[in-house]
């Protein structure tokens, strides 16, 4: 024989194998299929059912021609015909619950060639098993039905119940299912003894200990023995001759029937009980249980509740509220979908996280109230896998690496400098053979959709803790093959992984006490809702919703009328604040209300950018709208609905047979989907079924695609940072109080205020001519400048930035006013008419995008503090840093709060949900009473802040070689110098130089090696990057003379700049 | 208090009384004048989306018609005051007699904010507010247009409520209208062009040839990129434009010596005429701070953003090369600044008159509507230069003649044919 010959007779020899292997997996699936046909109808009686079955069975066998079966139940024997225990047999034990019910046995006649067991395969041992299994839990169904029946035949015949009924029901008991019997028998003593019947309890006393305990009726699986037999029913005989006495025969009957569901329902409670059982055997017990339970309705619904809490508390979490609200929600049935898309490592005694319970629950409040309500239209949760929140730590077992966990307890410089190379590291670790099993077989059942991995931490449910964006969401295009696709999957789940020991969380959580909390991060894997668009995947348009509407543009729009912030593409735009564009808004509560009510703030604040997957590139990616849609034109999906057409200094909505997208001027205003769409109603539906349901105000993540709503994330508004609301002290002395206020008041903290710019609406409404108004707003501009940002309060009459008539509200544009951190209108009576407020409406968006502040103020209403004395009436230090405007004195007053009050500052708290707003003085370092402590912990960072940067403005004097670089001093000033600045502050320096050109331009040099040094050191500390952390400003002998632009900090009279020492000779 | 406090109509009336001496006109004439005509407040109840109704305040002030039909816009603010509109009112009779258009000057208002209303409800409260007011005003007595907060679509549904009333199709009652709805061609250019014709007299008449010429803009809106459009066609270069940047908020300038690229600009303009800094860094424009456009050292300013920006600081910038101001803005320079440019011997072309296109189209359109046809982009455009263009001469031989300011030279013209029309009726 050939070489050839001996290759070619292996593989056919292997293929021969392969192929009989096959066919032995498809006569067993088969013979599988053929035993749950018969047991499918389940009105057969018991002794049909084994009767078929044993025919049934030998075919599949590997030998079928020499098979035979054999089911004995209850000393019946049912057979296939010559059948005969011989030396080639195989045996399982058929168990009805937890009693031995009968035996199954398959039997060769003949000798066959060994194989796994003797003859037979095993395969064929573990189908043996299968179907005895399956027999055993179809007669425990057909018991419990039979004595359901005999139940509940009861009541309906007679009123007042029928003693014979029970006790038949008792009988069938005895008969069918000892261990049941006596189960019941024991309830119904405790029953008794509950009730104080003495009786019972000396009965109780009497058969007590041994009865139970040997466990004789307990579970075992032993047969009873005769002599026990007996003693229990005459027990059970004088246990219900008790009850009689005590109890109407329809109490016994109900007692019984409920008795009977509980212990059905038991062995999923029991395992759910025990908190240490790993999570397969709670899915297992789940998969029986749902094998089990045909008829929900014969299981009392205390048990199911009680199943239910467990399987939430086991699967989600232990807080309270949670399971209080999701135990009126959610059914044992709503679990089974969820294990069977889990992946967690073996023996995993994990959670799912917080993502992932408010989604879930947000999922089961939705469908169940979808009934009662048709607006709440239809809603889908995105197809998702799970990775319980211990994967993490089998990761870090498996590979070895749990030095990791020491990480947070190092410092936020070393976390920082770490933690590219701890990325890098996780990227190429390794995950356990039983998770990538999972996340393999997640990709088979998500096929080559994109998909987004996102965290779910534990910590995430935690009340008061935003943790929204400090870990990871990473988006995969998942193109390619199911390798690449694993490798890429995995790749991403490693890097969520590492986010955990990153420097912001390790941060956040640090300010929050919740350092010690062991980490542990569950993952969700989502399937990216969206469609093919050319070469992109993406949704029509996605965003997020909240219950309540913290930026009202309008008086006519409540607070419960709620918020959408929404964006063509992926929803990461309408998440994340943006500093360059802008998401379209809308509140469902009042749809036709919209911010922009001219055409040019409607294209102005429109979205210009959008983010999507571009599959060829296999990557997420941002693009220009304009660019897509050139690209796109009318393929971009439901594109009707998110743009009109600017013509003609008109909007118009676009025209099916004339609009050309790809030429005409498209701006994107979601016009049609708010006009001729039900979306808004929708929307408002959701939002207030959930809002009703969680007992709390929420914010939701959507996305849709082909006008189906997909909910992406649900969770308490309360955890979105920037709408805190703020606890307003009861009792504050008048003294102290600058003002209050109880209309349209929005949620919001703004704690270290230290100078208040204050425009007389009086002395604004007497200004004579055109063009001291236009220089009140000049003023403002500067100040704006000038002030210590985010640390100054602008307030002044009627409508700031107002477009019409100069008199009605000062003339300022947005970048007039962006460093103020509120923004204050004040509406004063003038005769019987007061004026209406706007809202902030010119640059309401500005405002939203920086969280900026507005607040209205009514000072002529009933009950309204409004101290004009302190802000007309306090040094004005107006003419001091802007002389070129001192002739407006009488109407800006620049106040300086902490010299004025001796040190204390305003603070201003606003509480939406009491309406109400203060603006109180008081020390800075005695917090007002307030309950989140985490705002304190805040309060010692910005300390940090300051601290630091000062000591090296300081070293940079010190160094500075004044001399050579032609310099006369250095100033501090800012946030800096005012103990104020933020991880993103920067440090404002002043430098008074008198040297040439070449000196100048060495100077800068040298200044710049220190900006990036500091820069890159503020970035270790804080995440905070910027393009240099000094801001320098040089000024003259000429500026100073002439006070001009910087200059006049030096010496001022408010803010000052500090004088640095210089390098001494 | 508030009598005593910045009113627009005083300084209107202020503004009036100083050229009323300049042309010594008699005591009935200025009592005809100083006030407006007519009158009307009246209420407009609206019914609001929620079945409530509201009642808004309208008003429509009807200046002087001696020369024509009343026109003027409509504004919606919620802080509207009665002053307000007359200022408006009379503002408007000035600037239709300056370039001579046969109409008067009229304004309107409600008081609301549409910030607080829905589309539904401005439909109602445009068609109440021509229900109201109706019996006074038409095609060939009062015709309104568009202002601070409306535009097209109201213009839309007052038309529409008019229509209806009247029985009749009447285009020509009310300006502003989209093309195609009786709106006309060649408004988007008019500003714009209207800035370069009366600039290219001005160059005739100082004797510069356009193609010698350089110049600075201020602004890249509309105003300012049809100005360049038409400047550039008769031979001259621009070196610097300035704008706001939406991103930085901040103004910024850009500057190439040999002279920018329109169209190129224009490809990485926004829509609000904001220049994308990066991609013009990387075309070679040079950024400069937003205030170096005053500072170049061209032939012509043309300051066309917005107001005060030539003011006692910026003006001492101006450098001596500079020959011409063209004020395509409203109200761009300042009084003091105005001495200053007289005493540098700046030739300055007068907003009223500089950026007259928009109103002159706004004739244009009620003319084609009322004649129910339709003209040419060029044809609109030719009739605008003609228009303008005559305008100009008439007000630069009087400042000549009577060594006026142009400014004071294009207000008397305006208040001296206003006044000799009343008188030719017979009223005064």
């Amino acid at each position: 024989m050939t070489e050839h010959d001996n290759d070619h007779s292996r593989t056919t020899r292997a293929v021969g194998s392969l192929l009989s292997t096959l066919q032995e997996r498809a006569k067993e699936l088969s013979c599988l299929y053929a035993v749950e046909e018969v047991l499918f109808d389940p009105n057969r009686s018991l002794g049909d059912i084994f009767k078929m079955v044993v025919e049934v069975i030998p075919p599949g066998w590997q030998y079928s021609d020499i098979c035979q079966a054999q089911i004995s139940h209850n000393e019946e024997t049912y057979q296939t015909t010559g059948f005969k225990e011989t030396q080639w047999t195989q045996c399982a034990d058929i168990y009805a619950g937890e009693s031995l019910s009968g035996r199954l046995l398959v039997s060769y006649n003949e000798d066959r060639p060994p194989a796994d067991d003797g003859p037979f395969l095993k395969e064929e041992s573990k189908l043996i098993e299968t179907i005895a299994d399956r027999l055993g839990h179809f007669i425990l169904h057909q018991q419990t039905r039979e004595m359901f029946r005999v139940l509940s035949r009861t009541p309906q015949r007679n009123n007042g119940g029928d003693r014979g009924e029970w006790r038949l029901a008792l009988d069938l008991m005895w008969q069918t299912d000892p261990n049941l019997f006596g189960r019941i028998i024991r309830k119904m003593m405790n029953h008794l003894c509950w009730r104080g019947v003495d009786e019972a309890e000396s009965l109780l006393a009497r058969y007590g200990g041994g009865m139970w305990t040997d466990g004789v009726i307990g579970e075992t699986n032993q047969p009873l023995k005769k002599t026990d037999t007996e003693g229990l029913v005459s027990l059970g005989e004088e246990a219900f001759r008790i009850a009689t006495l005590y109890l109407s025969d329809l109490e016994i009957l109900a007692s019984i029937k409920k008795w009977i569901g509980e212990d059905k329902s038991g062995f999923l409670v029991r395992s759910l009980v025990n908190a240490h059982a790993p999570l397969s055997t709670i899915t297992d017990a789940l998969m029986k249980y749902q094998h089990l339970v045909h008829d929900k309705s014969e299981l009392p619904r205390s048990a199911l509740a009680s199943a239910c809490v467990s399987l939430t508390r086991r699967f989600f979490t232990d807080q309270l509220e949670f399971i209080n609200i999701a135990k009126n929600h959610v059914e044992i049935e709503d679990f089974f979908e969820l294990v069977g898309r889990m992946v967690s490592p073996a023996g995993s005694n994990g959670k799912l996280g917080g993502k992932s319970a408010g989604l879930f629950l947000a999922n089961k409040i939705l469908q169940n109230n979808n009934h009662h309500t048709g607006d709440l239209g239809e809603i889908r949760v995105p197809k998702t896998w799970y990775v319980a929140s211990d994967g993490l730590l089998e990761f870090v077992r498996f590979n070895a690496i749990e030095d990791v966990h020491e990480q947070k307890y190092k410092t936020v410089e070393e976390v920082r400098q770490e933690y590219p190379h701890l990325v890098k590291v996780f990227k190429n670790l390794h995950f356990p053979q039983e998770m990538k099993k999972g996340l393999s077989m997640a990709l088979d059942d998500f096929g080559d959709v994109p998909l987004i991995v996102r965290s779910s931490s534990l910590l995430e449910d935690r009340l008061g803790s935003a943790f929204s964006g400090k870990y990871k969401s990473l988006f995969l295009a998942n193109q390619g093959d199911k390798e690449a696709r694993l490798e890429a999957l995995m790749d991403a789940i490693a890097e969520v992984y590492a986010s955990t020991f990153g420097p912001d969380p390790i941060e956040y959580r640090a300010e929050r006490g919740l350092l010690d909390f062991f980490e542990e991060m569950g993952i969700m894997i989502q399937e990216v809702v969206g469609t093919r668009a050319g070469n992109y995947f993406l949704p029509s348009f996605a965003g997020v919703s909240f219950s309540n509407n913290e930026f009202r543009w309008s008086s006519r729009i409540r607070r419960e009328d709620g918020l959408v912030r929404i964006v063509p593409g992926l929803g990461t735009r309408a998440v994340d604040r943006l500093t360059d564009d802008y998401p379209v808004l809308a509140a469902p509560g009042q749809p036709r209300l919209r911010v922009n009510a001219s055409f040019e703030d409607m294209v102005r604040y429109s979205p210009k950018y959008l983010d999507v997957i571009d599959l060829v590139n296999n990557k997420f990616q941002t693009m220009e709208f304009s660019s897509i849609i050139r690209d796109l034109g009318n393929e971009f999906p439901q594109i009707e609905q998110i743009v009109s057409v600017y013509s003609d200094d008109r909007l118009k909505a676009p025209n099916a047979l004339t609009t050309d997208y790809r030429e005409d001027d498209i701006v994107i205003t979601f016009e049609g989907l708010f006009r001729n769409t039900p979306f808004l109603k929708q929307m408002r539906a959701i939002l207030q079924t959930l809002e009703e349901s969680m007992g709390t105000p929420v914010d939701i993540e959507f996305a849709s695609v082909g006008n189906v709503l997909y909910l992406l994330q649900c969770r308490p508004q309360s955890h979105s940072m920037d709408v805190e609301s703020a606890q307003i002290p009861k009792h504050i002395p008048p003294e102290n109080l600058l003002f209050s206020a109880n209309k349209y008041i929005s949620n919001g903290r703004i704690p270290d205020i230290t100078h208040v710019v204050y425009v007389s609406p009086d002395e604004y409404g007497k200004l004579e001519d055109h063009s001291s108004l236009v220089s009140v707003g000049m003023a403002i501009g500067q100040l704006n400048k000038l002030l210590p940002k985010r640390q100054f309060v602008l307030m002044g009459p009627g409508r700031w930035g107002s477009r019409g008539d100069i008199k009605l509200g000062i003339r300022v544009t947005y970048s007039d006013i962006n460093n103020t951190a509120v923004l204050i209108e004040i509406a004063r009576k003038k005769g019987a008419y007061v004026p209406d407020l706007s809202f902030g409406t010119h640059f309401f968006q500005d405002l939203v995008e920086a969280s900026i502040r507005y607040l209205p103020l009514y000072p002529d209403d009933k009950g309204i503090s409004f101290n004009e004395d302190f802000l007309s009436n306090s040094p004005n230090l107006l003419k001091n840093i802007l002389p070129q405007f001192g002739d407006l004195e009488k109407v800006i007053k620049v106040i300086d709060i902490q010299k004025v009050t001796d040190g204390k500052i305003l603070r201003i708290l606003m509480n939406a949900a009491r309406e109400e707003a203060v603006g109180i003085l008081c020390p800075p370092e005695s917090p007002v009473a307030y309950e989140d402590e985490s705002m304190e912990s805040r309060g010692l960072e910005i300390e940090d802040h300051w601290k630091w940067r000062h000591r090296m403005a300081e070293r940079i004097g010190a160094t500075l070689d004044a001399q050579r670089y032609g310099v006369d001093g250095i100033y501090l000033f800012g946030s800096t110098k005012n103990a104020t600045a933020g991880p993103a502050s920067d440090v404002d320096l002043l430098i008074h130089f008198s040297g040439n050109e070449q000196q100048r331009r060495e100077l800068e040099h040298w200044l710049e090696g220190w900006s990036n040094c500091l820069d890159e050191l503020n970035y270790l500390k804080t995440g905070s990057r910027s393009d240099g952390l000094l801001d320098v400003h040089i000024i003259t002998d000429e500026d100073i003379e002439k006070r001009s632009s910087f200059a006049i900090k030096i010496g001022a009279v408010t803010d000052a700049a500090l004088q640095l020492p210089l390098k001494k000779e | 208090m508030p009598h005593s406090s910045f009113n627009p109509y005083e300084t209107a009336q202020k503004q009036f009384d100083n050229i009323a001496d300049k042309l010594d006109l008699d005591a009935p004439t200025r009592n005809l004048l100083r006030d407006s005509m007519r009158e009307f407040n009246f209420a407009i109840p609206v019914k609001m989306d929620d079945g409530s109704t509201k009642i808004f305040r309208g008003f429509r002030v009807q200046h002087n018609d001696a020369r024509g039909p009343f026109n003027g816009g409509i504004r919606f603010h919620p802080q509207e005051t009665i002053d307000t509109v007359r200022a408006q009112a009379m503002w408007m009779t000035w600037k239709c007699a300056v370039v001579d258009l046969p109409l008067g000057g009229g304004k309107g208002g409600v008081i609301c904010d549409p910030h607080d209303l829905t589309t539904g409800e401005q439909e109602r409260l445009c068609r109440g507010w021509v229900r109201q007011i109706s019996k006074n005003i038409g095609p060939l007595s009062d015709i309104p247009a568009p202002d601070v907060m409306t535009n097209a679509q109201h213009m839309l549904w007052m038309l529409d409520e008019y229509e209806t009333i009247q029985g009749n199709k009447y285009p020509g009652f009310i300006t502003g209208k989209p093309v195609g709805m009786g709106g006309s061609l060649g408004r988007k250019e008019a500003t714009g062009y209207g800035v370069v014709f009366t600039l290219r007299e001005a160059l005739k008449e100082l004797g510069i040839r356009c193609e010698d010429t350089t110049a600075s803009f201020q602004g890249f809106g509309n105003v300012a990129q049809y100005a360049i459009d038409l400047y550039h066609q008769l031979g001259g270069k621009t070196v610097c434009v300035s704008c706001w940047d939406q991103n930085d908020q901040v103004a910024y300038s850009y500057t190439r010596k040999d002279g920018i690229d329109l169209a190129e600009l224009q490809g990485i303009t926004s829509r609000f005429g904001c220049i994308d800094r990066a991609k013009a860094t990387e075309l070679g424009y040079q950024l400069q701070p937003g205030d170096a456009w005053i500072e170049q050292p061209v032939d012509i300013l043309v300051p066309s953003a917005l107001e005060n920006q030539v003011n006692a600081d910026t003006v001492q910038s101006i450098k001596p090369s500079v020959k011409i101001l063209a004020e395509g803005a409203n109200g761009p320079t300042s009084p003091q600044a105005d001495k200053f440019l007289k005493k540098m011997g700046v030739f300055v072309i007068p907003d009223f008159i500089a950026n007259a296109g928009g109103v002159i189209c706004s004739y244009f359109e009620q003319v084609q509507c009322n004649i129910n046809y339709f003209w040419e982009r060029d044809e609109v455009l030719g009739k605008l230069d003609q228009k303008m263009t005559s305008a100009f001469i008439a007000v630069s031989e009087l400042a000549k003649k009577k060594k006026l300011s142009t400014r004071d030279a294009a207000y008397v013209i305006a208040i001296s044919r206003v006044a000799q029309a009343c008188k030719d009726r017979s009223w005064i």
